[in-house]
């Protein structure tokens, strides 16, 4: 089993992805999965069984939203947008993760850019 | 699409999630798998292989274990942001179990101080209450003792003198059996009476309790071998020659023989047979000390001393004790009210013996400790206080260790915070490592506290290990222990936990690892706590500084009488069954034979030996006989032979010494002390006035009276006592006092020789000199005081390491401005000064309550103590120097270092 602080650390990197990525447009799931590993390179990988759930935790909490959206000449899909709390969380943890990263850096010696 | 559904479904089964959230779900998922089927058809891959990959890529198993608890948590914002993962409650104990350990065992420095202070506080409870568990809460093992009673007769009117509680007759014991109805059993005891008893060949002096038969089935107790009395043991005076073995005296003095059943002892030089072993721990109902054996009252007459012997038949022979077991339904209130109509019929009936007197009943967990019991309490209460607050000093100490690190830790909270860490989840994560600590610091402290209560319980005196209270360590003490761990890490985790949890993130992740600014208010807590510390040790040592001084004051007491070189042989002549011309023959010869001994210059016999002097009450002056209709006169009788004034060192104010003249045949004479001559002769000469003893049938005329001694404690208020000579009043047990030229134990084996020729079979086992009476008399205070030194001595202790690890810590924060301070010109002293000031600051404020609340609490003492005043200046002086000494020294080591600071190395490090 994985310390709590890891699996924090890592859950909380997860919903900075995801808040971020529905920011400024709504996203499906799938969608949201395909675009952190496409940006990361292939870097970061999202299982299904990791994804979904944080998605609906961040949805109870009140930061995202989803709704069943049909496009045309498209299947039914679950939209999720950001909502004016997610936003705040957003903002506060973007400005967190770079504090974080830059004391990071400054313990560790490796300089970001 | 309904082919994905059907999949997800199948693979899902048992989610307990409700059903439309379950179908919403599964859409979603089978949406993805979709999108995923697609994509990699369109990568090239054939539909069955696109299928297969789709639904195998995902981990249902991980899935069943996640989704429930999304949906458990219900929507809306009123979690709070940044809720913690929420598994079920013990999964997450168990998380910050695991999380806790090792967080200790990465700081072992600080886990090990931590503890350590908290084993130290716990184990002081510990011992402490193992000791107040024991003597006070739980002091006799017998079987429900809420519904006992003891039952004794007093004075129907008190006064001052006499309200003492007294025996009971066994015929009055018997009618008030037989008349009351509200025991459902009522037996009786004697106190523990010294006895002779011969096992194989040595005579050897022990302790028996006559007792009813009843007596064990009363209590609910049962043997731990053979069996106790019959009904029929208990019906015929002198036919039942049978003992039961207390437990501590069958393995101390039989080895624990497992064939001692059927054995054959003498007491008295009776021969006894033992049927039984009394439960382990069972010492009789006087809890402070028990007999070895029990005999059954119907020997009485056999084992009791010369003058008690009818105590079977005569109403004014008053040795038993009631024991009784009240009925179902009826409460003391109301047994007392049928003994007083009881002792009412009695008295009409037997106004011979039984006028003025009534039955009083108490609860035998009061009765227990007969007089010991306010001191027991009130020392008991003391101590339980005072280790009380060394624990509340260690647990100050130890939060102030947790706020320390937690400033070390706030970035590693702050992120936990900017992860998603909920505040509520967070405390129980440091509250759970602080109980861990507690129950570290228990587990070390419950060790630490059994350690302490033995080696304190093998302080007792030796000479009566085998009939004093046994220390019991038992479930209460455990859960006491246990208790007291989770209480303290509770209490020390709770501040640090919350205040850590209250860390701002942005600001904690904004600011640097040594700026200062933001832990004043934790250095403001911090010394309030080290104020408060400061205060309760002072009080500590205070009290300690007290009673050290009035015991040392007791030391100096003159008891009024010789003790440096003086020996003590306690011999029962009667119980080797000598009759009376024999036993007066003994003390003859004794007298005559041990006088040859070189470096004895005097010796006398007597009944009663130094301070632990028998009271009578009934005392008839004549021409006050009136008194006896409504207070008695109760005086210290004591039997001596001639010299016993020269011998102790007595001084004579008037009238003469007992002579050879004073015999069977001539007038019976008296001699009092000083006090009953002003008591009851005010303004008199009463030489020539005339005194009947208690039950006495002839008036004694008084010929001398001399300076008032200590009878029964050290220091206490003077007290009647009146000396009734050995050749008129015969006596089958006698202390013989010996005056010596040089130290009095080099005589010992001479004395027991000389007895040993006159007589073999006479146990001569109990000596002592007279230092050592002082000494005994002052065993429980003695004990006391070094308690209370021990304890004042860890108080000042913990605190003095509590100072020096927070004006270190603070030095340390403080580091860059003292940097700043120095390259501005500041000199190391004025540095020292900075910081010694910061901190001896916070000790003078701790003083000036300590001051306060000792002054206080001094006041409440004073009562207790002898020859010292509660405000005494001496104590308060030299407990507020020690004080500022140490206090002194924790605050000028991280004075110096913080002098040492190189501001280049200071500032560079910003």
């Amino acid at each position: 089993m994985e310390s709590s602080v890891e699996h924090e650390w890592k859950k909380g990197s997860a919903e900075l992805l995801i808040l971020s990525l529905v920011e400024d447009q709504p996203r499906h799931g799938y969608d949201i999965g395909k675009l952190i590993e496409r940006r990361s390179e292939g870097k970061l990988h999202f299982h299904v069984a990791s994804l979904y759930p944080l998605l609906y935790r961040l949805e109870n909490r009140g930061w995202i939203q989803g709704r069943w959206v049909e496009k045309p000449n498209q299947r039914r899909r679950r939209y999720y947008r950001l909502t004016g709390q997610g936003q705040k969380v957003l903002a506060q943890q973007r400005r967190s993760w770079r504090q974080f990263v830059d004391a990071v850096g400054r313990v560790t010696g490796v300089e970001h850019v | 699409m309904s082919k994905w559904t059907a999949a997800i479904r199948k693979r899902l089964e048992g989610l307990k999630i409700p059903p439309e959230r379950e179908a919403e779900i599964i859409d979603e998922l089978a949406s993805h798998l979709q999108d995923r089927y697609e994509e990699l058809t369109a990568e090239g891959a054939t539909a069955e292989e696109a299928y297969r990959r789709s639904i195998e890529e995902v981990n249902y198993t991980d899935l069943l274990e996640e989704l429930p608890a999304t949906v458990r948590m219900g929507p809306g914002p009123t979690i709070p942001a940044g809720a913690a993962k929420s598994g079920s409650f013990f999964a997450d104990l168990i998380i910050d179990l695991r999380y806790a350990a090792r967080m200790l065992r990465k700081t072992p420095g600080f886990t090990a101080v931590a503890a350590l202070t908290l084993a130290l506080g716990i184990g002081a409870n510990t011992a402490v209450f193992t000791i107040i568990d024991t003597l006070l809460l739980n002091p006799l093992p017998v079987e429900k003792i809420s519904e006992l009673v003891a039952l004794n007769s007093t004075q129907a009117k008190k006064t001052e003198q006499s309200g003492d509680l007294q025996g009971i007759s066994y015929l009055n014991f018997k009618d008030v059996r037989d008349r009351s109805h509200a025991f459902s059993s009522l037996a009786a005891d004697t106190n523990p009476l010294a006895i002779t008893m011969v096992a194989t060949a040595e005579p050897h002096r022990v302790f028996m309790e006559v007792v009813t038969g009843n007596y064990f089935e009363t209590l609910g107790i049962h043997p731990c071998l053979g069996r106790f009395f019959l009904p029929s043991e208990d019906t015929t005076p002198g036919t039942a020659p049978v003992v039961v073995l207390g437990y501590a005296a069958w393995q101390g003095r039989f080895g624990g023989d497992p064939n001692i059943l059927g054995r054959t002892i003498k007491l008295n030089n009776t021969p006894f047979t033992i049927i039984g072993v009394g439960p382990k721990g069972f010492k009789g109902l006087y809890a402070v000390f028990g007999p070895d054996l029990w005999v059954p009252s119907m020997m009485a007459e056999q084992v009791l001393p010369a003058g008690q012997g009818k105590a079977l038949s005569d109403r004014s022979i008053a040795v038993f004790n009631g024991v009784g077991r009240l009925a179902p339904g009826v409460t003391l209130p109301h047994a007392q009210a049928e003994a007083a109509i009881v002792a009412t019929s009695l008295e009409k009936e037997y106004p011979d013996s039984n006028q003025g007197k009534a039955i009083m009943l108490r609860p035998l967990r009061e009765a227990a400790y007969g007089p010991e019991r306010q001191p027991l309490r009130f020392g008991g209460g003391l101590l339980m206080a005072i280790v009380g607050f060394v624990l509340l000093i260690a647990c100050s100490n130890v939060a102030n260790l947790l706020l320390a690190r937690a400033s070390a830790r706030r970035q590693e909270i702050a992120v936990r915070l900017a992860l998603g860490a909920g505040r509520g989840r967070l405390i129980r994560q440091l509250l759970t490592e602080s109980v861990l600590l507690g129950l570290l610091g228990g587990i070390l402290g419950f060790l630490m506290g059994y350690g302490g209560s033995r080696l304190l319980w093998s302080l007792r005196p030796a000479e009566f290990a085998l009939n004093l209270a046994e220390l019991r360590m038992n479930g209460s003490v455990f859960v006491f222990a246990l208790v007291a761990a989770i209480l303290t890490g509770l209490i020390f985790g709770i501040v640090p936990a919350l205040r850590s949890s209250r860390t701002s993130v942005s600001e904690v992740l904004k600011e640097e690892t040594r700026s200062a600014g933001a832990s004043r208010s934790r250095v403001s807590l911090a010394n309030t706590l080290l104020a408060a510390q400061v205060a309760v040790s002072l009080v500590l040592l205070v009290v300690a500084a007290l009673f050290l001084r009035s015991i040392q004051r007791e030391y100096t007491i003159d008891p009024g009488f010789e003790t440096k070189r003086l020996a003590l042989f306690m011999l029962y002549p009667g119980q080797a069954g000598y009759d009376r011309t024999r036993t007066e023959e003994f003390y003859k010869q004794a007298r005559e034979r041990i006088a040859t001994v070189p470096g004895i210059s005097s010796l006398t016999w007597a009944s009663n030996m130094p301070l632990w002097e028998r009271k009578d009450t009934g005392v008839v002056i004549e021409g006050q006989e009136q008194r006896r209709k409504s207070e008695e006169v109760s005086a210290v009788v004591n039997t001596v032979d001639l010299d016993y004034f020269s011998t102790l060192g007595i001084r004579f104010v008037e009238g003469r010494d007992f002579t050879l003249e004073d015999g069977d045949i001539s007038t019976p004479v008296a001699i009092i002390n000083d006090t009953m001559a002003a008591t009851y002769w005010p303004k008199q000469d009463p030489i020539g006035k005339r005194l009947q003893l208690p039950n006495g049938k002839k008036f004694l005329q008084i010929v001398g009276v001399v300076k008032t001694t200590n009878y029964q404690t050290l220091g206490e208020p003077p007290q009647s006592c009146l000396y009734i000579p050995l050749r008129q009043n015969y006596s089958d047990s006698m202390v013989l006092y010996v005056r010596t030229e040089r130290d009095p134990s080099t005589i010992f084996p001479a004395v027991q020789g000389e007895i040993r020729n006159l007589d073999s079979a006479l146990p001569v086992e109990d000596m002592r000199t007279g230092t050592k009476i002082i000494e005994q008399a002052l065993w429980g205070a003695k004990i006391g005081v070094g308690l209370l030194g021990v304890f004042g001595l860890l108080a000042l202790g913990l605190a003095a390491v509590g100072l020096y690890g927070i004006m270190a810590y603070s030095v340390n924060q403080r580091r860059r401005e003292i940097g700043v301070r120095m390259a501005l010109g500041a000199g190391q002293g004025s540095v020292s000064l900075l910081v010694l000031r910061q901190g001896m600051t916070v000790v003078l404020s701790g003083m000036a309550i300590g001051v306060l609340l000792a002054l206080l609490l001094g006041r409440v003492l004073a009562r207790f103590l002898y020859g010292v005043s509660g405000g005494d200046l001496v104590s308060l002086g030299t407990a507020a120097l020690v004080l500022l000494g140490v206090a002194f020294v924790a605050c000028y080591l991280p004075a110096r270092s913080a002098s040492r600071v190189d501001p280049l190395v200071a500032l560079r490090q910003s």
